[in-house]
């Protein structure tokens, strides 16, 4: 609790910066008002707690949960500096958001009542309706807002019903609350809040606004919503799955086999013919959320760090990936696949570490990508969904189609070469995630025992 | 007892050497590092104890939840095919010494990287390890042919990657499978591995993954046609390691995993045994009409990988012994006919056997190390391939003779496209260009006297090494006998 009192203290102070001709001290005020949030949660701070009456639990998978949101955006809100050199005047603006969207985060992952699921949701999701606005020059990024913010008010009115019919069920919005009878309208409710997080997490058959989405915001804020969004999401399908889930287990094993499968295979295959690269990689991440979903099939408490580990490992490489895409298009103005080409001629550590990446999220070996898949597929195994890991295993290896088209564009020859250089901040957050990847994939026991 | 670990690292502190320093060190360095690898290596091979079963081990826990440990060893099996990369790196290293001018220092970082990914493959000692190494040393050898390879190398490289691919994820899906009917205790080395009771269908299954995952590493018939087209368009001295080393490694995958699928394996003999028959004909056919020497050099390895896997499906002594030494034979003879192929295609830069007609008169000394190559091709005796075949054949004819036939009318073809290939590129009528040549190198000079050296020597004195082969395989079959 006190963490997100921090957090709002901190984005309302950094919008006030703005007012200031001088923008330097936005980036380390925020990054500071971030860090002090995640030194909260590390040293398990209770101060507060039991505020808002219970209404949300910061401890166990939670508290892991928001950890990572938080790590997410240190990773992220440098780069938003890069709107600055752009002779952008919002940076204030944006950085305030970005931390305002971070309680929703932290909100959505340790909800124990609906209604503050309800709220977290909201304030994560109406701060990235304005950021995938961010760029007001290029209609494209008007239209992704409006086309987000149309869509996301249509899933949270599905999530709010659903929570209308639990309350009419169990007169009470608390995840806990006494389940009288387990009836029609109640398993009715939970497939529609189930809809509505699936529609936050970008799952099929709810996964439509992604790629426009992705294609049309700022590259920088597509990140973020590739990240921190979808981490907040799993973390309230979490949250949702391991209180309710008992009350439905008969269709609950069914549905998320099924919604899983979808994913994996609608979004592999779409995403095979893709030009543009941020389309891709907003296919990519519906497939590895499908995974990640995977790990929900058997979840207990001892089961969870399969499913973080596969955010973080996603995480991380999904940050680099869409950074890279974000020096690309300075330069060449578009993400198409042509742009990428000779990429290794003209900048060779942009290449290198966006190669690592989309190793790691195609499973490549010694990558956490691999380890994280290994460990997901091992747990549909246990419950002996032996189709779904054969099925989860061919489209992985349709998906190293897409990855390695991307590769073998930036690894071969082009005649225009610019050779150009990012500066040593990003590329140290860029190296630090790709080694980070790779020390994931050689000994995937220090980050496990992290988690646990 | 010093840990392997050792071994698989110090190819990669060389590259990162590589990568530290001026350009023009690159190749020198990489020379230095391969070349200390495989003295490390012979280090190493002195002091095997052969009574032993694994020596220099290195186990750390690895992969939580699953309680897999990342295990190296030296064995016997492992132990002739790390020889196999220790030396035919190098090779590879020397021929592409003339390219280096061409060349970035992250080629020679690759080539470092693949070493050392290749030793860590041939001495995992539990599936999973087998599993990521057998991905990881795709890598190296993937970028160095994208980045160096031929004009049409994109398409060729793509065929072989989701071939290549494709079958380890079947091979990832069997271990998944096979895991998970562990019943006793968590596997933790091969030999546990071969301890777990599986029925025969549940064998077949396995053997099904396994079988098309390392049939199209090799590659075997039918999942063979990544291979002429990257062989001709890959950037060569990377093709040289794929043709030598790259290929054993499925073959040596069916080794690693005999005894677990063993009864399958004696129950789907025959169909396994044509199969592999029908590739070795077919592709000598092939080899014979081919105009161009990579796609003949391709072919003609694509025949002999099917003897080598035909070898191991008679599940007998002589068979997987003969296998095991003409794995290290034939990567030795491939990688000296690339070598060659690499040498002349350097001067009349076409792949043409007729390119290079008349030479043997102006480069005499490179004729002479191409048919001491040529001879142990083909299988004569008194060279390293007349050993690993005749053993082969052995185990053939114990299962049945027409296949000891058939195979054997193999050795015929072989001749002919063998020598038709050395007349044609060799003899004949020189044409202008081709008499003056600029001499090979002492690079490449270096490379094939060893190279021809090294297939007489296994030809006069395979004793030792068959004992070794021996060793390695002998426990496969006894394990059988002991069921039945």
């Amino acid at each position: 609790m006190l963490s997100i009192v921090i957090l709002t203290f901190f984005a309302t102070l950094v919008l006030f910066l703005g007012f200031s001709k001088n923008r330097d001290l936005i980036l380390p005020v925020s990054v500071i008002g971030v860090a002090l949030a995640m030194l909260c949660y590390m040293t398990q701070q209770t101060l507060w707690d039991e505020w808002f009456m219970n209404m949300m639990d910061v401890k166990g998978a939670s508290r892991i949960f928001s950890i990572v949101i938080l790590a997410i955006a240190c990773c992220i809100l440098p780069f938003i500096n890069e709107f600055r050199r752009r002779g952008s005047e919002e940076m204030a603006d944006f950085s305030g958001l970005l931390i305002y969207s971070l309680i929703g985060g932290i909100m959505m992952v340790s909800y124990k009542d609906f209604m503050v699921l309800f709220l977290g949701i909201e304030i994560l999701s109406i701060a990235m309706y304005i950021l995938a606005g961010a760029d007001r020059r290029r209609a494209s990024s008007s239209e992704a807002s409006l086309k987000y913010f149309i869509l996301g008010a249509f899933a949270s009115a599905i999530l709010l019903f659903g929570i209308a019919l639990y309350y009419a069920c169990t007169s009470s919005f608390r995840l806990d609350a006494e389940i009288l009878q387990n009836s029609l309208l109640l398993n009715l409710s939970y497939l529609l809040i189930f809809a509505g997080l699936a529609f936050k997490i970008a799952l099929v058959p709810f996964h439509f606004w992604a790629p426009d989405v992705y294609q049309g915001t700022p590259t920088i804020f597509t990140a973020t919503m590739a990240t921190i969004v979808k981490v907040s999401g799993f973390g309230a399908l979490y949250q949702f799955i391991s209180s309710c889930g008992i009350h439905m287990s008969e269709w609950l094993y069914w549905l998320i086999s099924l919604v899983a499968l979808a994913s994996i295979v609608v979004a592999n295959i779409m995403a095979l013919q893709q030009q543009s690269v941020k389309r891709m990689l907003a296919y990519s991440g519906i497939a590895q959320a499908g995974f990640i979903l995977i790990g929900f099939l058997n979840l207990q408490a001892e089961n969870t760090w399969p499913i973080i580990f596969y955010l973080i490992a996603y995480a991380a490489a999904s940050l680099v990936c869409f950074l890279a895409v974000h020096f690309v298009e300075e330069i060449s103005f578009n993400d198409n696949h042509s742009a990428f080409k000779g990429l290794y001629y003209n900048n060779p550590f942009l290449a290198i570490v966006m190669s690592i990446a989309l190793i790691s999220l195609g499973g490549g070996p010694l990558t956490a990508g691999f380890m994280a898949k290994l460990f997901v597929l091992n747990n549909a195994a246990h419950v002996g969904n032996i189709a779904l890991v054969i099925f989860a295993l061919i489209f992985a290896v349709l998906s190293l189609y897409y990855y390695f088209r991307l590769i073998n564009q930036m690894f071969s020859y082009s005649k225009d070469i610019k050779t150009w250089r990012i500066e040593y901040p990003y590329a140290g957050i860029l190296a630090a995630l790709c080694i980070g990847t790779i020390i994931a994939g050689i000994a995937p026991n220090l980050l496990v025992n992290l988690i646990k | 007892m010093i840990s392997i670990l050792y071994l698989i690292l110090l190819p990669l502190v060389f590259g990162l050497l590589i990568s530290l320093l001026n350009k023009k060190w690159s190749s020198g360095i990489a020379l230095a590092g391969a070349g200390s690898t495989l003295f490390f290596f012979i280090f190493f091979l002195s002091q095997f104890d052969s009574s032993k079963k694994i020596e220099n081990e290195f186990s750390m826990p690895w992969i939580p939840g699953i309680n897999v440990d990342l295990h190296f060893g030296l064995d016997s099996l492992g132990l002739f095919m790390i020889l196999l990369s220790t030396l035919v790196v190098p090779v590879g290293i020397l021929a592409s010494i003339k390219y280096s001018n061409y060349r970035r220092k992250s080629y020679y970082v690759l080539m470092m990287t693949g070493l050392s990914a290749l030793i860590g493959f041939f001495s995992a000692q539990n599936d999973l390890t087998f599993y990521v190494f057998f991905e990881l040393a795709l890598l190296p050898f993937y970028f160095m042919v994208l980045m160096y390879g031929g004009a049409d190398r994109n398409r060729a490289l793509f065929k072989f990657f989701i071939y290549t691919v494709f079958g380890s994820f079947l091979m990832l899906a069997a271990i998944i499978y096979l895991r998970s009917l562990a019943t006793i205790g968590i596997p933790s080395d091969w030999s546990m591995l071969y301890d777990i009771e599986l029925s025969l269908k549940s064998q077949t299954w396995i053997l099904a993954g396994l079988f098309i995952a390392f049939a199209i590493k090799s590659p075997l018939f039918p999942f063979h046609t990544w291979q002429a087209d990257l062989y001709s368009e890959g950037d060569r001295p990377a093709i040289i390691i794929i043709a030598a080393v790259l290929s054993k490694m499925g073959v040596f995958g069916l080794l690693r995993f005999f005894n677990v699928v063993e009864d399958a394996i004696h129950q789907y003999q025959t169909p396994l045994i044509v199969l592999c028959i029908i590739g070795i004909l077919y592709a000598a056919l092939i080899a014979w009409r081919q105009s161009s020497m990579t796609r003949l050099l391709a072919y003609s390895s694509l025949s002999h990988m099917g003897m080598i896997a035909a070898g191991i499906f008679t599940a007998s002594l002589s068979g997987l012994q003969g296998s095991l030494f003409q794995m290290l034979s034939h990567g030795l003879v491939a990688a000296g006919l690339f070598m060659v192929v690499d040498s002349i295609m350097f001067r009349t830069n076409s792949s043409s056997i007729y390119g290079s007609s008349g030479i043997a008169s102006s480069q005499p000394r490179l004729a002479t190390y191409f048919f001491v190559l040529c001879l142990g091709a083909v299988g004569l005796p008194l060279t390293s391939g007349f050993i690993g075949e005749f053993d082969i054949l052995l185990g053939l004819t114990g299962v049945k003779l027409i296949f000891a036939l058939l195979a054997g009318l193999s050795i015929i073809l072989g001749a002919i496209y063998t020598f038709r290939f050395y007349q044609k590129s060799m003899f004949g009528e020189a044409n202008s260009t081709n008499s003056n040549w600029s001499p090979i190198t002492l690079n490449e000079e270096y490379a094939l006297i060893i190279l021809s050296i090294l297939v007489i020597a296994l030809g006069f004195f395979p004793a030792s090494w068959l004992d070794l082969a021996d060793q390695a395989v002998s426990s496969f079959v006894q394990i059988k006998s002991k069921l039945q």
